[in-house]
């Protein structure tokens, strides 16, 4: 009957004495050494080794990153790429305006006029 | 990978992710992330719907992060809503495809099983025992996974899926019953 639950056991947990429930250690205790224990053990550790086989999830690290940043607010997360694509957008916008007066204008501080605003540096003081 | 030790941070993260501290739930994510992917992973079978799977979960957690009481170790309310999100991804496989599993399996294994000249490296018999674990029911798989996998013990493991011990052990065995006799047909 004993050996009938120490084969219960194997089935169920395996090999390894540290895998199967506390209260069933002692039967494993009394029959892992024995010949016909040694041999369920046996069988049961070739299922072991197949499961050992199978390789862990390495995570990757941008992902995780990604999952931390759901906490942050909406407007926070795309700011940085929003703010590139405006700043972009006002760059093409001053050299395009720029190139298209070249021409007509060839006063080169238009165009560090509309990057910088109204004013020149030494207007502002740098 | 298991879950981290010292879970009383965990509650304090806890408590401040649910006063909205982003910080603390960037660190909450860098102590879970890799275990709860590996479990997710060895669940599901596949790797791009195990994140976003976890990614649901820690969204989940940011948004539940209020209303969380610390009765449980975080680690075990994690387990249980990746768990319930895995349940929820098979339930629409299923319904996506009448194909039974086991079926299923058998073809997926006999795509991965090399030539009997071939030599089995590590690789080939970690993708067949990906789809071998894949292609269990999946309450069998949920409790090889978390037994063997994950180490939980068996009082945890069934509380997870709201079995008794005893139907726990009867779970892992048929599991490990189907996986022994696939094994056996592979060597022979």
């Amino acid at each position: 009957m004993d050996l009938t639950r120490f084969k219960e056991c194997s089935a169920a947990f395996g090999a390894e004495r540290r895998r199967w429930p506390r209260q069933e250690r002692p039967l494993y205790d009394r029959f892992a050494g024995t010949l016909e224990g040694a041999a369920i053990l046996a069988d049961a550790e070739r299922t072991d080794h197949f499961l050992d086989a199978r390789e862990s999830a390495t995570p990757d690290p941008g992902r995780a990153h990604d999952v931390a940043a759901l906490a942050k607010p909406a407007w926070r997360r795309f700011s940085k790429p929003a703010a590139a694509l405006a700043a972009s957008a006002v760059l093409g916008f001053a050299v395009g305006f720029a190139q298209a007066h070249g021409a007509a204008d060839t006063d080169s501080g238009v165009a560090a006029r509309l990057l910088l605003g109204p004013q020149s540096l030494q207007e502002i003081g740098l | 990978m298991r879950p981290p030790a010292d879970d009383a941070l965990d509650h304090a993260l806890m408590a401040a992710v649910g006063k909205h501290d982003g910080g603390a739930f960037a660190r909450l994510v860098e102590r879970h992330y890799g275990w709860a992917l590996g479990f997710t992973d060895r669940m599901l079978g596949t790797r791009p719907e195990a994140e976003d799977l976890v990614q649901t979960a820690f969204l989940r957690v940011w948004q539940g992060a209020a209303r969380w009481e610390p009765k449980a170790k975080f680690s075990t309310w994690l387990y249980r809503v990746l768990h319930n999100l895995c349940m929820d991804q098979f339930r629409a496989r299923a319904a996506a495809a009448s194909e039974p599993l086991d079926d299923a399996l058998a073809e997926r294994l006999a795509d991965e099983t090399p030539g009997s000249e071939e030599r089995v490296s590590g690789q080939q018999r970690a993708a067949q025992v990906r789809a071998a674990l894949a292609g269990l029911p999946v309450r069998q798989r949920a409790a090889l996974v978390l037994c063997y996998y994950e180490e939980l013990s068996q009082a945890e493991a069934a509380a997870l899926l709201g079995v008794s011990e005893g139907a726990l052990e009867s779970l892992l065995s048929r599991g490990r019953a189907t996986l022994r006799k696939w094994l056996r047909d592979d060597l022979q």
